[in-house]
Parts: structure tokens; C-alpha cells; sequence
């Protein structure tokens, strides 16, 4: 995930077919000595077809693109470039949409009409391994993980904070048939993780939290990156245990 | 269920036409019988005519002298009936022990000349058919002299048996029949004695005739009087099950009093166990109870009242059966009292069928009617057979009174069986109108469910559209307008014009997130606020203090109240950053007493908190217009040293949540 050398430039990869936004970012990048915008891509194809070769270090996807949704390539993007940060390129931070792409795969999104500053700072900080959260999505996710965490055959396959546990490991362990809601509900999130949440749900800022828990800001962006592959494993696992309750997988 | 009402209403009307015809026709069985006996041609002689004597003797014997006999003899034509003694009631009230003093003996003498002239061995025995009579104690007679038959009857069974008799005159053919036939009878004193005409010769005719009339008379009625006593028992047990009929008990009284009462009919000849008197009281009694029950099922069938008339058939009901009671009244008493108590019952009888007959007329009741004309023809009946029984007409008629039970008995069951069917057929029609009207009220109600929602939902629009329409109004248009008139005046500085899109798309934003459900949690609205006014704190250089607390739920959070608290404060930012040079601002949040206080506190000049509100700008006040409307408090407190907003939010719902 990280870059193999900290001095040399990280390399951005950019699926979007708005001109402007395009040129905003390609502004932006030219502008930074410390990156190089290395693929651009305007469509979901192109995007695909990009994955095939060198992977980039942080890609920028616009989600909204003419001929599909942005999501495929992020979920795409997961298995292909699986150390490359995704952000999400969008105007407006819908819930709905970010949690998708979160889901997908996603470690975190950009808001167009941010200074290019903004830009550069939420780039640099996927690259090394840090998201962005918002009051809405940490809201969103904590309440996600305690209904997963409640359901009564939730697919839970695993609560150690392993960063990136593959899709085999996860169809190799059989998910627990039931659980109880009267558990710890932070069996899946550690309770660091959820007191991090719950401090952006109050509108605490990644550098007030990183102060209240003695942890460098670097370590919050981290724990929130960290969150968002818990999610995309469970929603995974729970789509997967779905399946094959359905039938439309074999064990 | 209809076409078996249909038939049964057909089998009913020809079994009511087949029963008047049988009465009618057994009514006229013996002129009958007489043809065809003539028309055999065998030795079957009619006697019509007798001599009789009466006189006064004890015991018969074994034989009798007809030296005896003095006389004197008087012809009398067949049947016969003698005169009733006079004030026989008062004699009997003076000594009622010795009762053989006031016992006459009648004597009938018939001669047998006719069997007597063509002796045939090849033919039957031959055989005396009495075919009715009437007396008490005694009867025996006898064939030349010699006692060939005695019975000792009760007297009081006399009065109503007047059964048929078939007396063997001779055992075999060899023998000729005897020449002199003597019928010696007994009765009371109070009562008349009466002999019917009289049949004589060929056993085996005879025996079929007798038969036939013992049948169509006894045995006929008693069947079905028993039949209806199973159906009534029948119907007291589904009265025992359903008490709010009472029509079944009426059923189940009526048919255990039509047995009762037809009790003297179906006894044989000899002695009962029950005594005489009581026998009477009995049967008499009944038809008075019978009345009144039949009254009372009037009443129902009817639904009507006739308390006078109840009351009078209850009266009479009752004084009848303590008035006749054996032993208030004895035996002489009984027989006096008893044909003042017919009478009455017949009256009764009648005021019964007219009643009847009047509300069945008037209410349309058809079983009601059925049975009201029955009663009448019943009370025909009555009368016809209180005609025989007073000699008023033929003696040997058949009595009609056991027909009409019969038929009253057929009626009640078939009353029974409509209503239960009627019943049935409301039950079904009732449970098949319940089912469409369920249907149509759930189609109805489905209906109005759905007309109630998209009424809602306009109504939801509406309000929301108001609700954005003033907000536009006041922030995000106004902004565009001015920026709008900017560019159109051709001089406009593009920093300020940026300054006032972005805040256009930060009103946006919030305007967005206002919708966003935050479950009554204000914090979390405060950080959305934050995070969306986070690059205009970043650019102004203005360090954002974030002091805030838990704070209770605030459960009438929705998108109207949430937008107005976020324009409050968004108002309250923008002024800090616009008009005031204050480099640091707090944001704390606080709980006190039956509310929550949002402060913002910031480090600038101050400013004049009446001038501000009772000037030009609009700002402050719109943001108490905005508190006002959510029923939250706004206040400030400004100085030298830096301005402070205090906003309380209640914990409950104030009178107006939306604006």
C-alpha cells in the first residue's frame, strides 16, 4: 500500500469524463512536484482496460461516467491494483453513493469544488494509507455494523483488524450461525475504531480526535481507511452468506 | 333447501286433504261396510232394531232365566241410546256407598232368526260385532241363556271407551248359532247407556271389519300420537340446548298433552292401574293445557301479546284442573263438572282459532295460519264428536278428535322443520352478505387508505415546497440575485463573486443535508454544520474551537426544525466571518433544566445587539423568527471583548415544530 520509495512521486491515475473536473485535477497534480498524473481514463471501459497494465499509487473515479457506473472500476480496481488507494471523485457527498463505493472498495472520495490545496492534501493522505470521513458516513457506518452485528445470521468471518484479508479467507472460514445483539457490538469494529467514528458523529475533526487519543493524526486517517476494508469484508461476507443460503453458491 | 321446503309444503297440503277425506270417509265406513256385506251374500245379518227391558239385578251369573226377565219388553230401533235419570247428581251426592242402588241394568233382546234358517257346515263360525257402546260397570252377554262374554269396566273409562267388540257366538261349525241374543249392560246412574247397531254371522267378515274399524280408529291415532311424543322429546332436547326458543318446549307440552290426552283412547278393556277419577282429571285437564300451550305458540309464531286472552285460557286451564281434582270433587261430582268443562274448553277452542286466524291473517304468518286453520277444523271436530257423544247424531260414527291430533302433530313438525330451514337459509344468506360486505368495505377501505396517502404525500410536498421556497428566499436566492446583479453591472470583483457561489453551494449543501435524518441527535447535526463550513474557516483563518457535550435526544428533530437550526447557526458563522475581525471561535453545547443551549462565543470587537436587531440587517432578525418557529430561544451578549449567541432548543415538541 505504501510507496516502495518515500521520495519518489506518487502516481495518480484519473477515470472521469468531465472536462472541467479533469482539467482541475490535471491542474492541480502539474502544479504538485511531489505527484504525476500517470492514466487518465474518460469512461468505465477505459477504466477497466487501464487496470490491465502498471498499477497507480491513489486512483480518482468519478462515479458517474457515460457508459456504466464508476463502482465497477473501484471493485475492479480491489482485485487488480489491490495496494492502490481509491477516492471517489464527487460533487456531492451522498451518502448512498460513497457507502456504495466504500463497499466496492473505495478508500475514501474527493468533493470537486474542494481548493486544489484540498485536493492535494486528501490525495497525499490516501497514498499513505489514511481516509477522509464525514459525520454522515461515520454515522452510516457505525449503524451498519450494528445491524450486521445484530442480525441473526450475520456473516462475521473474522474481528482481528487484519488489514486486507482476501476473498478466499473469508469462503474458507464458515460464517457463525448466530450471534447475539446483547454482545459486544464492537466485535467487529475495535473499540478505538468506534471511538473514532463516534467523535466524527460529534463533529470533531481528524486532528481534534487525534489529539483527545493521544495518537498521531496519520494513526486516525489510518484507523478510518482500516474501517472502510471492515465494511467492504463484511458487506462481502454478508453477500456471500446470502448467496449461499440462496443456493447460488455451492459450500 | 327452497325446493324441499316446496315439496314438503306439497306432501303436507295432500296429506292434509288425505286426512280430512279419511275422517271424512271413516265418518261414513260403516254405511259403507253395510254394502259391501250385502253384496257378499254371505250370512252376515244387521240388526237395527232390538226389544229392550231395564230393571235393576246384581252380579250377572252364568246363566240367566228368562223367566227372569218379566219385562216389559219395548222395541227400540238400533242404536240406541237411554233417557238420562233425572237429577241423578244429587242422589249420588246423598249416598255415594251404596252405588249398586243407583245402577241400572238395561237389557237388549235380539232374535237370530235370519242365521238360523240356512245352516252351511262349510261355512265360518259365526260371531257378534257390537260395533259401539257406551255404559259403566258391567257388560255381558248372552247366547240362549248362556253367558258367552263379560267384561267389568271402570266406570269412569265408560264414559269415553265405547270401543267394538267381536264376541265368538259359537266355537264350530256344528253347532247352529244360538236363536236369543241377551246384551246386559250396566251404567251409572249419572250417565246414559247406548248400544249401536249390531252385525251378526260370518266370523271371517266380521273379523275384517272389526278389524279394519279398530284399525282406522285406535291403532292409526296411537301410532302417531306416539311418533309425535318421539319428535316432542326430540324437541325438548333442543330446547334444553337452546333456551331462547321456547317454541321447542311448546312442542315438546303440546305433544306429551296430545298423548295424554288421547290417553282413554288407546287403553284395552281391561282395568287400568290408574283409578278412574284420576284418568279423567287426567285427559280432560290436558286439552285445557293443550290449549294454552297452543295459545302460546300462536304468540310466537305471531309475535304478538294477548295478555287478557292468556290469562283467561291460564284461568281456565287452571281452575279446570283444580276444580276437577278426584278428590275435591268425587267421581258424581267429576262426571257433573266434567261437560261444563268442555264447554268451556270449546269456547275456548274457538276464541283460540279466531285469534289465531286474526294474526296470522295479519301478519302473513303461513305456518301461522296452517295451524290456526287446523284448530278450527279441530274444533269442527270437537264438536262433531261431543254430537256423537250426546247422541245428537249417529252413535257408530267414527270420532274425528284423535285426526286432529294426528294432524296437529304433522303440522307442528312441519312448522318445526320450516323454521329450522328458514333459519338455516338466514344463516347462509346472512354469512354470504357479511363476506360482500367485508369485501366491499376492505375495497372501500383500501380505497381511502390510498386517497389518504396521496393526500398526505401532496400535502408533504406542498409543505416542503413552501418550506424551501422561504429558505430560498431568504439565503441561497438572494445570494444568486446579488451575485447575478453584479455580473450584469459588468463591475463585479471575481473573488467576491466566488465567495458568493460557494456560499451558495455550501446553502445547498446543508439545505441537502437538512434532510438527512440525524435521529434527533444535535450533534450530529453541529458536525454536519462543521464540516460543511470547513474550507470557509480554513480560508478566513478563523480558529474553530469544537467545546461541545452529549446532549439529551431531541426527539422532534425532522428536516423543517434540523434546517432551521442549521440556518441559524450557519447565519451566525457567516456574520462572525464577515463582520467581525475575530480570529477564534467557540462552539460548546450545554444541558440545562427542559433544554439544550447551543453557544457560540467569539473573540471579536462586539457590536450592538439593538441596533443590529432593530436596524437595517435582517440577519439577527431572522434568526430569532427562525428560533421562534421551533420554539427555541435566541439571545446575545456582546462587549468590547467578543460576542456571544445563546441558543435553547427545548426538550419536547414546542405548540409549532415546522415553520
Amino acid at each position: 500500500m505504501l510507496r516502495v520509495a518515500e521520495n519518489s512521486p506518487i502516481r495518480v491515475a484519473l477515470v472521469e469524463d468531465d472536462l472541467q473536473s479533469k482539467g482541475a485535477v490535471v491542474a492541480a497534480i502539474q502544479a504538485c512536484s511531489t505527484m504525476k498524473l500517470v492514466e487518465i481514463a474518460a469512461t468505465r471501459a477505459e477504466g477497466l482496460l487501464m487496470l490491465e497494465r502498471a498499477p497507480a499509487d491513489v486512483l480518482l473515479v468519478d462515479l458517474g461516467l457515460p457508459d456504466g457506473s464508476g463502482v465497477d472500476v473501484i471493485r475492479a480496481a480491489a482485485v487488480k491494483w489491490p495496494d492502490c488507494g481509491v477516492l471517489v471523485s464527487t460533487i456531492f457527498d451522498d451518502e448512498i453513493h460513497i457507502m456504495q463505493a466504500i463497499e466496492a472498495g473505495a478508500s475514501g472520495y474527493l468533493l470537486k469544488d474542494s481548493s486544489a490545496k484540498n485536493m492535494l492534501d486528501e490525495i497525499r493522505c490516501v497514498s499513505e494509507g489514511g481516509s477522509p470521513i464525514s459525520p454522515s458516513i461515520a454515522r452510516l457506518i457505525l449503524k451498519q455494523f450494528r445491524r450486521a452485528h445484530c442480525a441473526p445470521q450475520g456473516a462475521a468471518p473474522t474481528s482481528t483488524p487484519t488489514p486486507t484479508p482476501t476473498p478466499t479467507s473469508i469462503s474458507t472460514s464458515p460464517p457463525k450461525k448466530s450471534r447475539s445483539c446483547s454482545a459486544d457490538e464492537t466485535s467487529l469494529l475495535s473499540a478505538r475504531e468506534t471511538e473514532v467514528l463516534e467523535l466524527v458523529t460529534k463533529g470533531f475533526t481528524a486532528n481534534e480526535i487525534s489529539e483527545m487519543m493521544q495518537l498521531s493524526r496519520h494513526t486516525i486517517l489510518t484507523f478510518v481507511r482500516r474501517i472502510y476494508t471492515k465494511l467492504k469484508v463484511t458487506s462481502k461476507a454478508e453477500a456471500i452468506y446470502e448467496a449461499r443460503n440462496r443456493g447460488f453458491l455451492a459450500d | 333447501m327452497k325446493r324441499e321446503i316446496g315439496d314438503f309444503w306439497r306432501i303436507s297440503f295432500w296429506m292434509l286433504i288425505g286426512s280430512v277425506v279419511a275422517s271424512l270417509g271413516a265418518s261414513i265406513g260403516p254405511a259403507l261396510a253395510q254394502q259391501t256385506q250385502g253384496a257378499h251374500g254371505n250370512p252376515v245379518v244387521h240388526l237395527t232394531s232390538a226389544e229392550m227391558m231395564t230393571n235393576s239385578m246384581g252380579p250377572p251369573g252364568s246363566s240367566v232365566e228368562a223367566a227372569s226377565l218379566t219385562g216389559p219388553w219395548i222395541r227400540v230401533s238400533l242404536p240406541h241410546a237411554t233417557e238420562r235419570p233425572l237429577a241423578p247428581r244429587r242422589t249420588a251426592q246423598r249416598t255415594g256407598i251404596d252405588a249398586g242402588a243407583h245402577q241400572t241394568t238395561t237389557w237388549y233382546r235380539v232374535r237370530t232368526d235370519e242365521l238360523q234358517a240356512d245352516p252351511d257346515t262349510n261355512s265360518d263360525t259365526t260371531s257378534l260385532y257390537i260395533v259401539r257402546w257406551q255404559g259403566a260397570g258391567d257388560l255381558a252377554v248372552y247366547a240362549d241363556a248362556r253367558l258367552v262374554y263379560h267384561r267389568t269396566f271402570s266406570p269412569g273409562l265408560n264414559m269415553f271407551l265405547h270401543q267394538s267388540l267381536l264376541i265368538p257366538l259359537n266355537q264350530t261349525t256344528d253347532v247352529r248359532p244360538p236363536r236369543v241374543i241377551l246384551i246386559r249392560m250396566d251404567s251409572e246412574s249419572a250417565t246414559r247407556g247406548a248400544l249401536s247397531s249390531l252385525y251378526m254371522g260370518d266370523s271371517a267378515i266380521l273379523t275384517s271389519q272389526y278389524a279394519v274399524r279398530e284399525w282406522i280408529e285406535y291403532q292409526l291415532p296411537y301410532l302417531s300420537s306416539a311418533a309425535f311424543l318421539a319428535v316432542g322429546f326430540f324437541s325438548f332436547a333442543v330446547w334444553i340446548l337452546r333456551r331462547r326458543e321456547p317454541l321447542y318446549f311448546l312442542f315438546f307440552a303440546i305433544a306429551v298433552l296430545n298423548a295424554v290426552r288421547r290417553w282413554h283412547f288407546y287403553p284395552g278393556l281391561e282395568r287400568l292401574s290408574v283409578s278412574d277419577q284420576w284418568l279423567g282429571w287426567i285427559t280432560l285437564n290436558a286439552l285445557a293445557w293443550q290449549i294454552l300451550a297452543l295459545h302460546l305458540v300462536f304468540l310466537q309464531l305471531h309475535k304478538r301479546q294477548h295478555p287478557w286472552v292468556t290469562r283467561g285460557f291460564l284461568a281456565l286451564a287452571i281452575s279446570s284442573t283444580v276444580l276437577t281434582l278426584p278428590f275435591l270433587a268425587g267421581l258424581q261430582g267429576a262426571l257433573g263438572v266434567r261437560p261444563l268443562a268442555y264447554l268451556a274448553m270449546m269456547a275456548a277452542a274457538f276464541v283460540l282459532a279466531a285469534v289465531g286466524l286474526r294474526d296470522a291473517c295479519a301478519t302473513r304468518s303461513s305456518n301461522g295460519l296452517l295451524l290456526a286453520l287446523w284448530t278450527t277444523i279441530s274444533l269442527l271436530f270437537g264438536i262433531y264428536d261431543w254430537l256423537i257423544a250426546a247422541h245428537r247424531i249417529d252413535f257408530e260414527r267414527y270420532y274425528l278428535t284423535p285426526y286432529a291430533g294426528m294432524g296437529l302433530s304433522f303440522l307442528l313438525v312441519f312448522v318445526m322443520l320450516r323454521r329450522y330451514a328458514s333459519a338455516m337459509g338466514q344463516v347462509e344468506a346472512l354469512s354470504a352478505g357479511l363476506e360482500q360486505r367485508v369485501v366491499s368495505r376492505e375495497t372501500w377501505l383500501a380505497d381511502s387508505y390510498r386517497r389518504l396517502g396521496e393526500m398526505e404525500q401532496r400535502q408533504a410536498i406542498n409543505l416542503e415546497r413552501q418550506r424551501l421556497m422561504s429558505d430560498m428566499h431568504d439565503g441561497l436566492g438572494s445570494s444568486l440575485m446579488s451575485a447575478l446583479w453584479a455580473v450584469e453591472r459588468g463591475h463585479f470583483d471575481e473573488a467576491e463573486i466566488a465567495e458568493i457561489l460557494k456560499g451558495c453551494i455550501d446553502d445547498l449543501k446543508l439545505t441537502i443535508d437538512s434532510m438527512e435524518p440525524v435521529e434527533a441527535n444535535l450533534l450530529l447535526l453541529l458536525a454536519k454544520l462543521r464540516y460543511r463550513l470547513a474550507s470557509r474557516f480554513e480560508r478566513s483563518g478563523i480558529t474553530l474551537c469544537w467545546e461541545v457535550e452529549d446532549v439529551p435526544a431531541l426527539d422532534w428533530l425532522d428536516p423543517g426544525t434540523a434546517l432551521h437550526i442549521l440556518r441559524i447557526l450557519q447565519e451566525a458563522f457567516t456574520n462572525i466571518i464577515k463582520h467581525t475581525r475575530a480570529n477564534e471561535i467557540h462552539v460548546a453545547t450545554g444541558t440545562d433544566d427542559n433544554g439544550v443551549v447551543v453557544v457560540i462565543s467569539d473573540n471579536g470587537p462586539g457590536f450592538s445587539v439593538e441596533r443590529a436587531l432593530g436596524g437595517e440587517g435582517r440577519g439577527l432578525k431572522n434568526q430569532r423568527r427562525r428560533a421562534e418557529a421551533i420554539g427555541a430561544k435566541i439571545d446575545w451578549d456582546s462587549n468590547a471583548r467578543g460576542s456571544r449567541l445563546i441558543l435553547w432548543l427545548p426538550l419536547r415538541a414546542a405548540q409549532s415544530s415546522a415553520s
